[in-house]
């Protein structure tokens, strides 16, 4: 039997390794060892994922052609939209600035800086979303700050950096909770991951309907006002519900974002605490 | 040389697991290359090569995908001795079926194990979810990588080893 064999000195071993690899994490002394790792292996891994994203994206459009299709058209009219929007906010952009001039007033250009980044493993299951990307403290980049996709649409937060290589939580991962307001009504409520890689909104009794735009709150700290998130898909129960289910579609397909931008220009609250 | 390349081999798996497959799900369930490659050893590199390959592998996917290490050592620790309960327990399975029964259970043992891992960290506990859209999609991505890796090696003359390790070599009474 196995207890009698001679594989019961190694899974001692190997239960006695996992102790201290537990203990290692604690310490500290993991995060060396796993930054040279993740140095050595960097040429194999980005070979592996080049070859192979490609292949993985036109698998993954030709198992969804139905659903691309569908996308398509309703893309084709929120772009008809958004024409139509975007005329008239050059419009309304032109009498402010003309009325601005009028008044003597003058706002400061918006200095946001973003650095790019690759996208060069996902993680991503039932429970979890955590994306790595090709940039790290080398970079400037740092725990806590917010990561947005090429269109500007939030992704996530930077939960772990190494000096060329970064870890992210999506915002759909299940530990992910993000201040957020309705656009139109500014109502207050939280965006939380949800299993299989969903999106919920929580707020609390206030007026919401499909095809609502959330946006990110300053509310905590940890995030600049206005970042679009998603729309509302769904929402159910009625408004004497202290709290309604709302379902978000995020804007940005988060399985196939293969850049990103890391907005290096905001700290979040808990970095600015920490005096860093 | 030999091991060489069977480390490269093993580290290569970790790395793929990590960046390539989640790219290629089932469901909410990803291909298990480190699953893959240390099941293969087992069948046929010998208990020795299996028993380095095993924490080999499991350190270098929690490095690469920035995982409990130790969780992702728990996850693929059964499949050696579960290997040998199989091959010495005298059920009437021939080698392809034990290398699949040891296989598939460490496989939804592993899934079982990470995902309780994420539980733990804060996921939102979703048994039916676990069991619908990873563990049940799971085991069939398992079955047909294991069979698709297992059935060509032995075409090509590959011969399964046995796990009992040698007595001698070790100086045990």
């Amino acid at each position: 039997m196995l207890i009698f064999s001679r594989y019961t000195w190694w899974v001692g071993a190997m239960l006695g390794l996992s102790v201290f690899l537990t203990a290692a994490g604690q310490v500290g002394v993991r995060h060396p060892v796993q930054g040279a790792f993740l140095v050595i292996t960097r040429p194999a891994e980005e070979l592996l994922t080049s070859i192979l994203r490609p292949i993985a994206g036109f698998l993954s459009d030709a198992g969804s052609i139905s659903d691309l299709r569908e996308e398509n058209r309703r893309l084709r009219l929120e772009n008809e939209e958004l024409r139509t929007q975007s005329i008239s906010l050059q419009t309304d952009a032109e009498r402010v600035k003309q009325l601005e001039e009028a008044l003597k007033i003058s706002q400061g250009a918006a200095n946001e800086q973003y650095l790019a980044a690759n996208v060069v493993h996902r993680d991503s299951s039932a429970f979890t979303d955590v994306i790595s990307i090709d940039r790290g403290s080398n970079s400037g980049v740092r725990v806590g700050m917010v990561v947005l996709s090429s269109q500007g649409s939030l992704m996530g937060t930077v939960t772990e950096v190494f000096g060329s290589r970064s870890f992210v939580r999506l915002i759909t991962d299940s530990k992910s909770k993000v201040a957020a307001q309705v656009q139109a009504s500014q109502a207050d409520g939280i965006v939380k991951g949800a299993a299989n890689r969903t999106l919920t909104f929580d707020l609390a009794q206030a007026d919401i309907k499909v095809g609502d735009i959330i946006v990110t709150s300053a509310l905590t700290g940890r995030y600049p006002a206005g970042l679009p998130i998603g729309k509302v898909t769904e929402v159910s129960g009625t408004q004497q519900d202290l709290f309604r289910k709302v379902t978000l579609e995020p804007f940005v397909r988060l399985s196939t974002a293969s850049t990103v931008l890391v907005q290096t220009s905001f700290i979040p609250q808990g970095l600015l605490e920490a005096g860093d | 040389m030999k091991t060489v390349a069977l480390a490269m081999a093993l580290l290569l798996a970790a790395l793929a697991q990590a960046a390539v497959a989640p790219l290629f799900p089932l469901s909410a369930a990803v291909p298990d290359l480190c699953l893959l490659a240390l099941v293969m050893v087992v069948a046929f590199g010998g208990p020795r090569a299996a028993m380095v390959a095993v924490p080999v592998v499991a350190l270098s996917f929690a490095f690469a995908s920035n995982r409990s290490a130790a969780l992702v050592l728990l996850a693929y620790l059964p499949l050696l001795p579960l290997a040998f309960v199989l091959e010495e327990g005298g059920l009437p399975l021939n080698r392809f079926a034990q290398t699949l029964v040891a296989g598939v259970a460490t496989g939804l043992w592993a899934r079982l194990a990470l995902a309780l891992g994420a539980m733990a960290d804060g996921a939102a506990p979703q048994p039916g979810l676990l069991v619908a859209a990873v563990l049940v999609p799971g085991v069939m991505l398992d079955l047909l990588m294991l069979t698709m890796a297992y059935l060509p090696l032995r075409a090509l003359g590959v011969e399964p080893r046995a796990l009992e390790i040698p007595r001698s070599r070790y100086g045990w009474s």
